[in-house]
This record gives C-alpha cells, structure tokens and sequence, in this order.
C-alpha cells in the first residue's frame, strides 16, 4: 500500500540501509539517470508550458521575438471562462456519481465478497483508456444499439442521451470508478468491523450506524477519493469529445488541442495548460495529505 | 434462539440484502465491460445486418498490422528504457539513506498527477523548439517513458523493501562482490514486483493515445491513435471496433497472465489494483 512506500524511504536507518553516512556519491549516482529523464522531459516542458503563457499567440515563432503580455490569462477569465467552467462542472458530476455508487461497491467489495480477484480483473477494463470506454458507450446509445428496448419502455428518446452530458458524465465516472473504490476501500478496511455490529447491537438502524459511524470514519479516505477523480477528470479529452455537444466540447483539454496543436496559438494553449495544471496539482496535493501520508 | 417466531431464512431480509448487495456488485461489474462488450459485438458483424463474421478481424493483419507493430515497438522501447532507469533509482531509495528522499520520490512521481493534455503540450514546445525530436519514435518514447516512470518504480520499491537485508548480508559474507549481489540474489527475488511494474507500464503504454495524439511523428501512428483518428473521420466501422476490441483482448490476457502466474498482491499501492 502507499503507505508501505512511505515505511520503505523512512525506516530506520538500521534496517534497511548499508552504510552509515550523510550524503553518499552512490545513491546519487544512481538516481541521476531518472532525475535527469524527469528533469528533462517533465520539469523543463512544463517551465517552458508556464513562460509560453505569458507570450502573445504565436508571437515566440515570430522573427521579432516573443511579445509579452498578460492578455491569455484575462482571455481565460473573460472569454473562456464558460470553458473552464464547464471542465470543472463535467469533473464535479463524474466525482459525484463516482461517489454515490462507488461508496456501496467498496463497502460491499470489503465487507461481504470473497472473489475479490475476479473483481479485480473486471475493473482493470475502465483503465485500459477513456477513449474505449467513450467509443463503446456510443455503441450502446445509438438507436438499435442495446439500450433500445430499456429506452422504448420507457418512453424516452434514446437519441437524447447519445450526445449530451449525461453519457459524458457517465463515462467519465466508468474512467475514474476504480479509484474511488480503492481509496475507500482501503479506508473502509482500516475500519474495525466490531464497531458497526456494536452500532447495530446498540440499537442503531442501519442507516444511522452508516451516518454515525462508518461514515465519519471513512471521511478521509472518501475525501482523498473524491479528489483523485476531480484530478485525473479534468483532463477528459475523448468523451466530451465522442459524447459530447458543443456544450461539452468546450472542456479545457479539447479547447486547449484545438488552439495549440491546430491553430498554433501557443500563447492560449499553453496557458489553458497552466490552469489544468494548477486544478490537477493543488486537488492531487490534496487527496495525497487526506489519504493518510501517501507517496510523500 | 427460537425459531418459531422468525421468519424462514430462505427469504429473510438478511437474506435478501446479501443477493441484493451481490446483484449490485455484479451489475457495476457489467457496467464496466459493457462497453468492451458492444465493440466486440460489433466488431464481430459485417455491416448492421445481424450476420456474424471474423472478416473484420482480417484487417488486423491487413491495414492494421503497421500500427500494431509500431505500437509494441514502442512498448518495448518504453519499458526497457524505464527498467533500465528504474532499477537503479529504486534501489537507491530503499538501501541508502540521504536527506531530501521524500522530496526527491515526490518530483519523481509528478508526472503521474500531471493530467495529459499539459505532458502532451509541454513535450509538443520542447520538441519543437529545443530538442528537435519531432521526426523520430524516440520523441513517443521519452514521452511514455516519463509518463510510466512512477508505476514501474512504486511495485518495484515495495517488492525491494519487502526483501529483508539478511540476503545481502549473507551474500556479502560470503564473498559476494555488490554488482554479484544485486544481480544473482536480489533481482531474482524482486522479480515479481519488476513484473507488476513491466505489466502496468505496458497497459498504459499499449493503449496511450492522448500524449501520443500530441507529440506523435506523423510516420509513428499507433494503434490507440490510429483509433481515434478512424473514429473522428470514418465515424463508427465495423474494422475500428475490430481493432479497438483486438487492444483490449490483448491488455485484458497480460493482466489474467500476470494475475495467474503471481496473483495480485504485487501491484498493491500502486492505485490502479
């Protein structure tokens, strides 16, 4: 577990390091190679992502030299705004969703199921890419897809939820379930079954041991889970896109492809990229403290 | 306890709640492969007519096979690049002690948190202006390689650390050189760990198309892209389900292989089992 990691880089010197001395020239020599890899191709773009923001469109190709301004990051806050707000709002849904059905699959998964392991070798399918999973769902919208019968039954044009926010909502939440299901999981099974069945023999309906007792205890692992998925929906780029109206195709990461990659504005782009940048670290940071010491 | 006043088990609440809670989890369960599930069935079609055939999957070895095979280029690439920087790198964190090791874990595994849009355009600027690697597979690669970086190093520090010091110990009692102790004892034993790193680095490699979308060479396509690609112009055929249904068979194999041969407590910690 993230935790076992973090026992691994802080125990004792004692148990598990050779050598005895401050700062030695092998582990440095040996951690250059991967340090060197990061720096280069993640440190430095990035540095170069947070300086191409403040140039004027193309202005860094232009013969003159780039053209500093700070009119990309008024641009975000005035004209597109509705982009940034719809990327979060898309986010915010999938989290939700992801929370309300996931809580009872994670309980039900660590309190009462034995074959874990076919459970897990069926939820590796979500990760295998969003891109599948958006493809798919189209599949199974379209008229004479599957869902056609369940539709005409009731009623409802099936056309309606092929291309709009709920089937974006809905396979983001697919993309991210596996998340959440291990962050509570992972906290639910740190809670003592001996409280609930003392809840129940006290009296308690079901209902209030869950709101008395399991859910206070499993906060932070539901915090950390709910900000994992935040993070990593941010970035959807092929629902919105497969699934998606106009509406939802305005999400940043689409946005940001469109003006960077296909109209070389890399002033925007890369400024786009900055505000992702900073949603994805800050709520990531986040989730990393509230799941009980994690990775740092 | 009496029973006469209770009801039969056989349709007692308690009861009812377990095959409830067991429907639950089987119908999320096949919500997830629903998906896969839909493509496979239209892969497997000629057409929208109900006739059922393998045609499509021909393709795969026709059109298709450029894109396949470029695609595991770049997943061997990628992998035994990271093995190569990865091994070191968890062997220092775990064996040696030194200030800033958090701090030195935590910028390592960034690009896991780093949603791929921002890698994607960051590393699209870099190339073009600074390393010019536009032209050449090695661009994907880099990119990959930084990606997946964090999932091969985290099984690998948790199989180095679950390895107790005796052996080396032992080994260099007995006269082993370091470099003879790292190779014939400790890499063996840490085997497993390298293979839940190999097994989640080419899960991710293989089916990456968002980082690859930005930074691909044109002459680099691989097979998640060349999906998308399809998608966004052909619209919906039966040849690109084939395909995208072909990807997802084979990741799914790797994970019941690997799952088979070392079950699952390997890639604990790792946030995706």
């Amino acid at each position: 577990m993230a935790q076992d990691v973090a026992g691994a880089i802080t125990t004792n010197v004692a148990d598990t390091a050779l050598v005895e001395r401050r700062w030695q020239v092998k582990p440095v020599l040996l951690l250059l190679p991967s340090i060197l890899m990061t720096v280069l191709f993640l440190f430095y773009p990035l540095a170069f992502i947070i300086l191409m923001s403040f140039t004027e469109k193309g202005s860094f190709l232009s013969l003159a030299g780039p053209t500093y301004t700070w009119q990309n990051y008024a641009d975000m806050i005035g004209r597109y705004a509705p982009n940034v707000g719809v990327t979060i709002q898309l986010a915010g849904l999938a989290t939700l969703v992801d929370l309300i059905f996931g809580f009872p699959f994670a309980y039900i998964l660590v309190r009462k199921v034995r074959y874990r392991d076919i459970v897990r070798g069926f939820m590796v399918f979500p990760m295998f890419g969003a891109l599948y999973i958006a493809f798919g769902l189209r599949f199974i919208l379209l008229p004479g897809g599957w869902l056609t019968p369940v539709f005409d039954a009731l009623g409802l044009q099936g056309v309606q939820f092929l291309y709009g926010l709920p089937s974006v909502v809905f396979a983001m939440a697919i993309f991210t379930f596996p998340f959440m299901v291990m962050n509570v999981g992972a906290a639910l099974s740190n809670v003592d079954p001996v409280l609930e069945e003392a809840s129940v023999c006290l009296g308690a309906k079901p209902w209030q041991t869950f709101w008395r007792v399991i859910l206070p205890l499993t906060r932070s692992g539901l915090i950390a889970g709910m900000l994992m998925c935040f993070g990593w929906n941010v970035g959807a780029f092929a629902e919105p896109l497969l699934l998606g109206t106009l509406n939802e195709q305005r999400t940043l990461a689409w946005t940001l492809y469109q003006r960077g990659v296909v109209q070389l504005d890399y002033g925007l782009a890369t400024t786009m990229g900055v505000v992702l940048m900073i949603l994805a670290f800050t709520v990531n940071y986040a989730s990393l403290r509230y799941s009980r010491g994690g990775l740092v | 306890m009496t029973t006469s006043t209770q009801k039969s088990w056989r349709f007692s609440s308690r009861r009812m709640g377990d095959i409830l809670s067991h429907a639950y989890i089987w119908l999320c369960l096949l919500i997830f492969v629903a998906p896969f599930l839909a493509l496979f069935n239209y892969s497997l079609q000629k057409g929208a007519t109900g006739v059922y055939t393998l045609s499509n999957y021909g393709y795969i070895f026709g059109s298709f096979i450029d894109n396949l095979l470029t695609s595991l280029r770049v997943s061997a690439l990628a992998i035994g690049l990271n093995l190569l920087i990865t091994l070191p790198a968890a062997y220092a964190l775990v064996r040696f002690e030194f200030p800033a090791k958090r701090v030195i874990l935590s910028a390592l595994t960034l690009p896991l948190y780093t949603p791929a849009p921002v890698l994607g355009i960051g590393l699209v600027l870099a190339y073009n202006f600074t390393y010019r690697l536009t032209n050449s597979i090695w661009g994907l690669v880099f990119a990959m390689v930084v990606g997946t970086f964090p999932l091969m190093l985290i099984p690998i520090v948790v199989a180095m650390k679950d390895l107790p010091l005796v052996f080396e110990e032992a080994a260099q009692c007995l006269g082993a050189t370091r470099l003879q102790t790292y190779f014939r004892i400790v890499l063996p034993l840490i085997g497993p760990g390298i293979s839940a790193g190999i097994l989640l680095s080419f899960i991710i490699v293989f089916n990456e198309y968002l980082v690859t979308l930005f930074v691909a060479a044109p002459s680099v396509t691989t097979a998640p892209l060349r999906v998308f690609n399809l998608v966004r112009t052909a619209g919906i055929q039966n040849t690109t389900a084939a395909l995208a249904a072909f990807m997802q068979i084979v990741s799914f194999t790797a994970v019941i292989l690997f799952f088979r041969i070392f079950g699952s407590r390997y890639l604990k910690g790792t946030y995706l089992i």
